[in-house]
């Protein structure tokens, strides 16, 4: 069972929003029409669903719905219409005080500009969901200060948020989501406000910590880059909708429109994409001269790292599993024309892309999403390994 | 356009309010009274300069040593004008007002934060309470609750109100919304969200709001004492009613100490108490004894321990002596004999040089005859209401037929007259004698010039203005030639006073008897023609059904005369002797007239 669910979500600001829902679900009025009118729709039927220990990434400009989209996960919005399955139980259905307990003890929440409680210190910040559980006093400071711990700011405990910088408020930020043991992290542009060197900590440290404790993350940006870094799954969203849902690769290989493609021009591809990506299946290995040096690479592989390997083979590389089965081999011409932005659509098969929808990934649509995102995982080891 | 009787839909509100509602207003002005006794007692029980060290210890505590010295030599000031007393009443209205508002505004406040409605609904009532003069709703306020510190209390309040619900809407609002969301993403309930987060950061700007309450609380403090609210206001209005400005300025020094003192000390507090501000204080001591080592001490202010021992030990010693002190007085007060067997009876005045002699006088002779009296300057319209209302039993200084005739119209039906103690009264106009050739009103005729073409006047609601307005200019052809100055009768006398030290010409409507006879050289100017009409008489009146009640009393006061002389020479006593001890002035007047009490009231 997934974790999280969202079912043809819909929010709604303004006159007789049920109405505006009817005619958006009917397709007999755009988000456009509805402004002019005054009403807007800021989430337009968004549905996904997010895997137990995935990251699922929400991808958007400014304005986009995604921070009204994440809201209504944890109830703080409730949603013009639609339904969000936390672990099968509905929670557009319960009540304030059921929703609350849900809130203290399952889901937490990761802020963009921290919010941090400037009148406690970081120690009483890191306890805040424990005191709201009714934690007692000693057990949660405990447990607030293990979390610290584990976000590396032991010994900052009786400093006080304001004498921190801002990659240490937003680690306490961190520690406060983590200290409650929920399963579910709603992280909202938590690395934006961040200057870039600590960010790219940041996310480092959290697909660390993401290892160990394997938590289930919706994380909102808006910085393609970071999502691709970070998610297992990503969904672009547009003008309050989905407009395409898969894995950083779906997204760079079959953009689903010339929107996403726009997008994905300044992504650094050499690190999100991987070897299985850029290959041609199905090609038989080229005959490899004596003492040439080169070796084939497995399906995982970033295409940074193939292009070291590349440099030295005068003939295509070779991808083969684990247990030496060929699965197809990467040109030098195709290598590059990737990495010179001309994006897998042009270079692969964009009969593939499917607008709008649920992009199936190399492992298929939705069935595969699982295995899909460990596939997707792997790299992202590889890198922080080496960070 | 047609006429609205908004007025009118007002009057009738307001008694339909006051026979419906009562036992409500009963019931406020009950509490509020136990409220304002309980707190002054235990401000006038210590000695004046113990009670100063312990204020002068809690500013030490909030705000550190120099300002603990100072607020010592200010209420060291304060008690060596001797007006200690008037100082704790007022402070401890200031503190019931303050305390019933924030009450009030608080809840109000966060409610508002949280509703717009209740924001957008609050805003115009907050307006109009703000800036409705207070007058207006004193007199009804009278009707409602009675003379005394409550309509005082309850202007106060209704002046105070709108800061104290402003400012807790705005530090509400003012909470950074994320920190409220981060709140709720944790599964806050929304008391919670209020408690723990919302009021502890809106409390600097909560704490600045009690300020404000607290200032314009003591602003309002005069106008209370126009009412009966006693303390400072009503020194300060008795100052201004006899131009005594050396008493004025005692007084309102006094209510400047007062303000400051409250001002700083709310202002300290508010660092206190907020978990903020108590951090950016360590924070700047911090700093501060690392740049100067020197400034530690001056700096230095006793942990919170150390301060409220002081505080508890010299509240006991205070508490001590003050029981003493206590039992001392109550003694001597309770003393006389006759048929009073200890009947309270209540006295109204306006300080004015023949209520306060004729209020005292009695004062005096009913406490010699075993009655407990208890003595109120009001302003004459918060008096009369007063009197009607029945919160007053009798009063000596009424005007009539003429010069109070609007209020005996008003009221008659719920007064008693008890005749006249003095007369006949006039009225007139009066130069200074310096101004020669004018003796008479005709001759004010062409002298316009002379006198910058004005006539100094009074309230021009006194009945003596449209006398003056519609009779007598008229009868003596000086209508157009003079303009009749509307103002106050303070205003009136200071006008006069400088003027009269200048030597300039200058013109006022007067009545005799006033001290400003004795005080200047001044003529009244004929009447050849009668235009001010036959004199006053100066009544007694009672509220309806004293004298059935207090048919001693009642016999007594409607035998009561003086002559002028008694009266001129009891005011002048009264003067000799200094503010504050009028009824000891009385005694020695006493004293001076041997039988004169036993002709006054035979036993």
């Amino acid at each position: 069972m997934s974790r999280l669910q969202a079912d043809h979500l819909f929010k709604v600001f303004g006159r007789r929003p049920d109405e505006a829902v009817r005619r958006l679900a009917a397709g007999e009025t755009d988000r456009e029409e509805l402004r002019a009118e005054g009403t807007t729709a800021a989430v337009v039927d968004a549905g996904f669903t997010v895997e137990p220990g995935q990251i699922f990434v929400v991808m958007g400009l400014s304005g986009s719905g995604k921070s009204t989209l994440l809201r209504m996960l944890n109830g703080l919005l409730e949603p013009t219409a639609g339904r969000v399955l936390f672990d099968g139980r509905d929670l557009t259905a319960l009540s304030p005080r059921d929703l609350r307990t849900v809130r203290s003890t399952k889901i937490s929440m990761v802020f963009q500009h921290f919010a941090l409680f400037p009148h406690r210190n970081v120690l009483e910040n890191a306890a805040y969901g424990l005191e709201v559980q009714g934690v007692p006093r000693a057990e949660r400071e405990t447990r607030a200060a293990e979390a610290l711990e584990l976000c590396g700011l032991s010994g900052w405990e009786k400093s006080w948020p304001d004498e921190l910088s801002g990659g240490m408020q937003q680690r306490v930020g961190l520690a406060r989501a983590l200290a409650t043991d929920a399963d579910l992290l709603l992280m909202d542009e938590s690395f934006s406000a961040l200057d870039p060197l600590i960010r790219r900590d940041m996310q480092d440290q959290l697909l660390v910590l993401q290892q160990r404790l394997k938590k289930t993350i919706v994380f909102i940006t808006h910085d393609l880059n970071e999502a691709m870094r970070l998610g297992d799954r990503i969904a672009v969203m547009r003008d309050g909708r989905i407009v395409q849902l898969g894995t950083a690769e779906d997204i760079l290989v079959r953009p689903a429109d010339d929107y996403v493609a726009s997008f994905i021009q300044d992504v650094d591809r050499s690190r999100v994409l991987t070897a299985s990506a850029v290959m041609t299946g199905g090609a038989t290995p080229a005959d490899c001269p004596a003492g040439c040096g080169c070796r084939p690479v497995g399906p995982d592989t970033l295409v940074a790292d193939l292009c070291a390997v590349a440099a030295r083979a005068p003939h295509p590389v070779t991808v083969q599993d684990s247990d030496g089965s060929v699965l197809g081999v990467v040109p030098t011409e195709r290598l590059l024309a990737v990495m010179g932005g001309l994006g897998a659509r042009d270079a692969g098969d964009p009969a593939d892309a499917k607008t709008g929808t649920e992009t199936g990934g190399k492992a298929g649509p939705e069935t595969g999403g699982k295995a899909d995102s460990l596939a997707a995982a792997q790299p992202k080891k590889e890198l922080t390994a080496r960070a | 356009m047609p006429r609205l009787p908004l007025g009118e839909w007002v009057d009738s509100s307001v008694d339909w309010l006051q026979a419906q509602f009562s036992w409500l207003f009963d019931a406020v002005s009950t509490g509020v009274t136990g409220l304002y006794d309980g707190i002054d007692a235990v401000l006038s029980a210590p000695q004046p300069l113990l009670f100063a060290g312990i204020l002068a210890v809690v500013a030490w505590w909030l705000r550190g040593l120099a300002p603990g010295v100072l607020a010592f030599a200010g209420f060291a000031l304060v008690d060596s004008v001797q007006l200690w007393d008037e100082a704790m009443a007022t402070l401890s209205l200031v503190l019931v007002a303050t305390l019933v508002t924030l009450v009030i505004a608080v809840p109000l406040g966060i409610w508002a934060a949280r509703s717009k409605t209740v924001s957008a609904v609050l805003r115009p009532v907050l307006d109009f309470m703000q800036t409705m003069p207070a007058m207006v709703y004193l007199i009804p306020g009278i009707i409602f609750f009675g003379v005394g510190v409550v309509p005082g209390i309850i202007a106060t309040i209704v002046f105070a109100l709108p800061p104290g619900v402003r400012m807790t809407e705005l530090g509400i609002r003012q909470v950074d919304g994320e920190l409220v969301e981060a709140a709720e993403a944790f599964g806050t309930t929304p008391r919670n969200t209020l408690l723990r987060v919302q009021l502890p950061l809106a409390l600097p700007t909560i704490m600045a709001g009690v300020n404000q309450v607290i200032m314009l609380g003591l602003s309002m403090v005069v106008i209370a004492g126009m009412v009966g609210g006693g303390g400072l206001g009503g020194a300060v209005y008795r100052a201004i009613g006899n131009v005594d400005i050396g008493l004025g300025f005692e007084a309102g020094v006094s209510i400047v100490v007062l303000a400051m003192y409250l001002d700083r000390m709310t202002g300290a507090l508010g660092r206190q108490v907020s978990p903020l501000g108590r951090r950016a204080a360590a924070k700047a001591r911090a700093a501060l004894s690392a740049k100067r080592p020197g400034a530690k001490l001056w700096a230095h202010r006793p942990q919170p321990v150390t301060a409220l021992v002081g505080v508890v030990v010299l509240a006991l010693v205070a508490g001590g002596t003050g029981f003493l002190g206590g039992s001392g007085t109550s003694s001597t007060t309770a003393s006389g004999s006759g048929g009073g067997h200890g009947k309270k009876i209540s006295i109204g005045y306006i300080p004015w040089d023949e209520g306060i002699a004729s209020t005292y006088l009695w004062k005096e002779l009913l406490e010699r005859r075993g009655y407990e009296v208890d003595t109120r300057q009001l302003e004459a319209g918060a008096l009369y209401t007063g009197l009607a209302g029945g919160q007053l039993d009798f009063q000596t200084d009424s005007w009539l037929p003429v010069t109070h005739a609007q209020y005996w119209e008003k009221y008659k039906n719920k007064l008693e007259d008890l005749g006249s103690w003095y007369g006949p009264t006039s009225l007139e106009l009066s130069v200074p004698s310096y101004v020669k050739g004018v003796d008479s009103l005709a001759d004010l005729k062409g002298k316009a010039g002379q006198f910058k073409g004005r006539i100094v006047g009074i309230e021009p609601s006194a009945g003596m203005m449209g006398i003056l307005k519609d009779k007598v200019l008229k009868e003596y052809g000086l209508e157009g030639e003079y303009e009749v100055v509307d103002g106050s009768t303070p205003g009136m006398l200071a006008e006069l006073k400088r003027a009269y030290e200048r030597k300039e010409p200058v013109v006022v409507t007067l009545w005799s008897p006033h001290w400003a006879y004795s005080a200047h050289d001044l003529k009244k100017l004929a009447d050849p023609k009668g235009s001010w009409g036959k004199g006053d008489g100066v009544h007694t009146l009672a509220r309806k059904g004293f004298a059935a009640e207090n048919p001693e009393v009642g016999a007594w006061l409607k035998n009561f005369e003086l002559t002028e002389k008694q009266l001129t020479d009891l005011e002048a006593v009264i003067q000799k002797t200094g503010k504050g001890k009028e009824q000891e002035a009385v005694r020695t007047w006493l004293d001076g007239n041997p039988g004169l009490a036993e002709k006054l009231a035979p036993q």
